[in-house]
């Protein structure tokens, strides 16, 4: 009878040590620290939903047990189930897919749906708005890197043909159809796969979700081709120049993991890329606000552009093809809704400008950050 | 609230749970503001209308209750009752459902839509509903004492541990430990043994299967190797999701003094669909059976009626679980079987097969409802049945699902979830006695738990929808 009351006893301790030890080494924490413990957020603010859910969310944040356990779990989960977190998808021989491109691809999309009229309204109401302007829209949408190589991420996907989304093409036939001017990268870089000559060099980074510079540049070129063919703007005088630079990546897929020491585990790759350079200066690509080109996107367009070598992306590319500078917004994940806003929130940007490039990357057709809103111009600089 | 949110385990139940045995009076008043925290976490004025169905409940009982009553009276105050309590049921959980379908029928005849009028779903209604129901029907029967304090009755009603999910707890279980009940160490441990179990079952196993479960259903039009993964996989989320909250709950009422009946015994071992009712939310099956069946007529009125009366029971306790087409054909499915077996002398149609093969078809039936049950509506549950058969024909993107499922932290605890499914212990009996390897157990059981609930994203219990 006793040994059963010890037994008893020692469970419900350590149960209870358990689940005091959280709020315990918080509220001791922060008193020591002489902060006001969180704690006491509940009584200080009206009990609505939105602070509720934000009181909850503080405790989580700002736990102790949290912050310590968090990457040792992420570690352990790791090393015994290869489990790089919610955000990754692994695929075959190092090959790295970010989830929500891989369930754009694999989730069924119902025919009631509102969202494919969101998306073809809101691209071309800006289309109108920039045509009101006699300002040309081209759109380049950037295929999901799981489209192009589907069978890196399983073998049950070997032969099959890129683009695996209907709604990709079903929505970018209906804006052809509108007169909207598109860049097809998915046959682009399909047939560059398929090249035997070419397949050695891939269109994405196998860790990243974005594309390698090879990829890059031949979008860039293929951009620069189609507005000359258009007649929508002409090369300019400028000349660039290019650098190569060799540096190690590790791929946002395992960033995005968190798992510490990951770096260990995957070794980065090696990318080779061509910084842009004034010819006159040998100074690094920058942008000019006064270009006739305005290139709007995501984070297609900050890799290798604004992180590292910088000068080297889709942007600088662009204008090396093109030889003269251009303005660009970028807005990482924001490309349906946000790039524009932030155009909005800057009138004198569209000051002088003959031509919006819209990039955005396949998936956000239908998980765009901030869906697809229609986003008016801002006010013509020139009617002010 | 969730029981396997931060703020639940961390905050919320150590602070109960202190305050609880500090206070020498009043553990009732306490546990009813509690609860009533608890409830309103999510949606603070729901805990109005909770409120205001306790209130019509205990003055319907008064009056069933008020000596010297006469028959009508009483009849009176329980059809109030019922109609009172229906209709918050009916108008939260159906009112869109049914707007829906007077639209669909308009449009049918040529007419215009009207503008649905959207109402918010008060979560745990149902159980509540149902919970108060109880009071005044076994009142009106005779099966029940009066409750002489509202606070008594509104704890009843609103006792967080089983307030939202479930177990179906009735009034006439708990009267007396409302009044007096006693808190002893062993019980007390008992309830933390089974918390434990329930809180790993759902962290370990259930979000992991629901992590199969979700992208399969979500396919466009997966293969037939992956749609069956998925469906099995979702038959062990839904019972270890739903069949932890009910240990969990269980376990929370034991350290409060409180003692619920089981709700879940070893389902999927069920070798018959009668059986399998015997066993999956035991609470719904016997209060449909008492408060709905028997009043039918039961078996007392031949047989033809006992086999509707089966079948609209079971119809109606689908409607119970959800105001969709889906929940309607899966209840009917349910009731079509249970008459099926009752014709043949409650036997299964593969009675003459050995056990274990009795085991896996009664399964095979079983999934096939939970594809009604998971899916968004009947046309997706068609498609569906349809890869399973090989018929569908997977094509697009579907094919590359296999990456997301078919990897160690999803086959470690689908396999982890096979073997308990199929086997016969229960956490319920497991925490009936405490040796120290079942300490060991549990201890380590709830460290692993809480570890992993560190990195999981947000899953709330698949019974909070009902």
């Amino acid at each position: 009878m006793q040994k059963d009351r010890v037994t008893h006893f020692t469970l419900i301790l350590f149960f209870l040590a358990l689940i005091f030890v959280d709020a315990a080494s918080l509220f001791t924490m922060q008193l020591l620290q002489n902060q006001t413990p969180t704690i006491f957020d509940v009584v200080t603010q009206p009990p609505s939903q939105q602070n509720l859910r934000r009181f909850e969310n503080d405790l989580e944040d700002s736990s102790w047990l949290v912050q310590q356990l968090r990457p040792f779990v992420q570690s352990v989960r790791f090393s015994m189930l290869n489990d790089l977190g919610k955000k990754a998808v692994r695929g075959l021989d190092g090959w790295l897919f970010y989830d929500l491109d891989v369930r754009y691809l694999t989730e069924r999309i119902d025919k009631s749906d509102a969202a494919e009229e969101e998306v073809v309204h809101s691209i071309l109401s800006f289309r109108r708005r920039l045509s009101e302007r006699g300002i040309q829209l081209l759109l380049v949408p950037a295929p999901g890197k799981p489209t192009i190589y589907p069978e890196e991420l399983t073998r049950r996907a070997t032969g099959m043909k890129a683009p695996i989304n209907p709604w990709t093409r079903k929505i970018i036939s209906r804006l052809e159809s509108e007169g909207i001017q598109c860049i097809d990268l998915f046959t682009l870089f399909t047939s560059q796969k398929n090249d035997p000559q070419a397949s050695l060099n891939p269109t994405y980074l196998i860790q990243d979700t974005h594309w390698s510079t090879h990829g890059m540049i031949l979008a860039a070129s293929s951009v620069a081709s189609r507005l000359i063919d258009l007649g929508w703007t002409s090369r300019g005088t400028t000349d660039y120049i290019q650098k190569s630079i060799s540096m190690s990546r590790l791929g946002d897929v395992l960033k995005m993991s968190k798992v510490p020491g990951i770096e260990s585990v995957f070794k980065p790759e090696i990318v080779k890329a061509a910084q842009i350079l004034h010819a006159a200066d040998r100074k690094p690509y920058a942008d000019d606000p006064a270009s006739d080109i305005l290139v709007l996107g995501d984070s297609f367009l900050r890799i290798y552009e604004r992180d590292e070598p910088g000068s080297a992306g889709f942007v600088s590319h662009l204008a090396c093809c093109l030889k003269k500078p251009l303005a660009s917004i970028i807005n990482d994940g924001g490309a349906s809704t946000l790039v524009r806003q932030e155009l909005y929130r800057k009138p004198d940007l569209l000051k002088g400008k003959k031509v919006v490039i819209w990039e955005f990357v396949e998936r956000d057709l239908r998980f765009g950050t901030e869906g697809w809103q229609d986003i008016p111009l801002p006010e013509d600089p020139a009617k002010l | 609230m969730v029981f396997t949110s931060h703020i639940f385990l961390f905050y919320f139940l150590p602070f109960v749970l202190l305050f609880y045995y500090l206070l020498p009076k009043g553990r009732n008043l306490f546990l009813l503001v509690v609860s009533y925290i608890f409830y309103g976490w999510e949606e603070p004025w729901f805990v109005l209308l909770m409120f205001l169905a306790t209130l019509v409940n205990f003055i319907c009982g008064l009056f069933i209750s008020r000596p010297g009553a006469t028959h009508t009276e009483r009849h009176i105050a329980l059809v109030s009752s019922i109609i009172a309590s229906l209709s918050l049921l009916g108008f939260f959980k159906y009112f869109v459902f049914m707007q829906n379908n007077l639209n669909s029928l308009l449009s049918l005849f040529g007419q215009e839509a009207f503008p649905v009028f959207l109402v918010s779903l008060p979560i745990g209604i149902s159980f509540y509903t149902f919970q108060s129901l109880s009071y005044t029907i076994d009142l009106y029967r005779g099966d029940a004492r009066p409750v002489s304090s509202f606070t008594d009755f509104a704890c009843y009603v609103a006792l967080f541990p089983q307030l939202i999910a479930g177990p179906i707890v009735r009034y006439s279980t708990i009267a007396d430990q409302l009044i007096q009940r006693e808190h002893r160490i062993d019980a007390f441990s008992s309830g933390v043994v089974l918390f434990i179990l329930g809180f790993s079952k759902k962290i370990l196993l259930a979000n992991p299967m629901g992590e199969i479960a979700d992208p399969v259903f979500a396919a466009q039009s997966p293969t037939t190797l992956d749609a069956w993964f998925g469906v099995v996989a979702y038959a062990f989320q839904i019972y270890f999701d739903f069949s932890a909250y009910s240990d969990m709950a269980i376990g929370l009422g034991r350290m409060f003094g409180f003692e619920f009946l089981q709700n879940f015994n070893a389902p999927y071992l069920a070798d018959s669909m009668t059986d399998f009712w015997r066993r999956w939310h035991i609470s719904l099956s016997t209060f449909l059976r008492d408060y709905l069946y028997i009043p039918l007529g039961g078996n007392r009125k031949g047989n033809l009626r006992t086999y509707f009366n089966l079948a609209i029971v079971m119809l109606l306790g689908g409607l119970w679980h959800g105001a969709s087409w889906v929940f309607v054909v899966w209840g009917a499915y349910h009731g079509i079987w249970l008459a099926f077996e009752r014709w043949r002398g409650k036997e299964s149609i593969y009675h003459s097969l050995p056990h274990c093969l009795r085991i896996l078809l009664t399964f095979i039936v079983v999934l096939i409802s939970w594809v009604l049950f998971r899916s968004t509506d009947l046309l997706q549950a068609g498609l569906y049945l349809k890869s399973m058969a090989g018929m569908n024909g997977s094509s697009g993107g579907s094919v590359l699902l296999s990456a997301e499922l078919y990897n160690p932290a999803h086959l470690l605890p689908f396999m982890a979830s096979m073997i308990l499914s199929f086997q016969p212990v229960q956490a319920f009996e497991l925490a009936k006695s405490l040796s120290w390897w079942k300490l060991v157990l549990v201890s380590t059981l709830f460290v692993i738990s809480v570890l992993s609930l560190i990195v999981q994203t947000f899953n709330p219990f698949l019974y909070y929808q009902f």
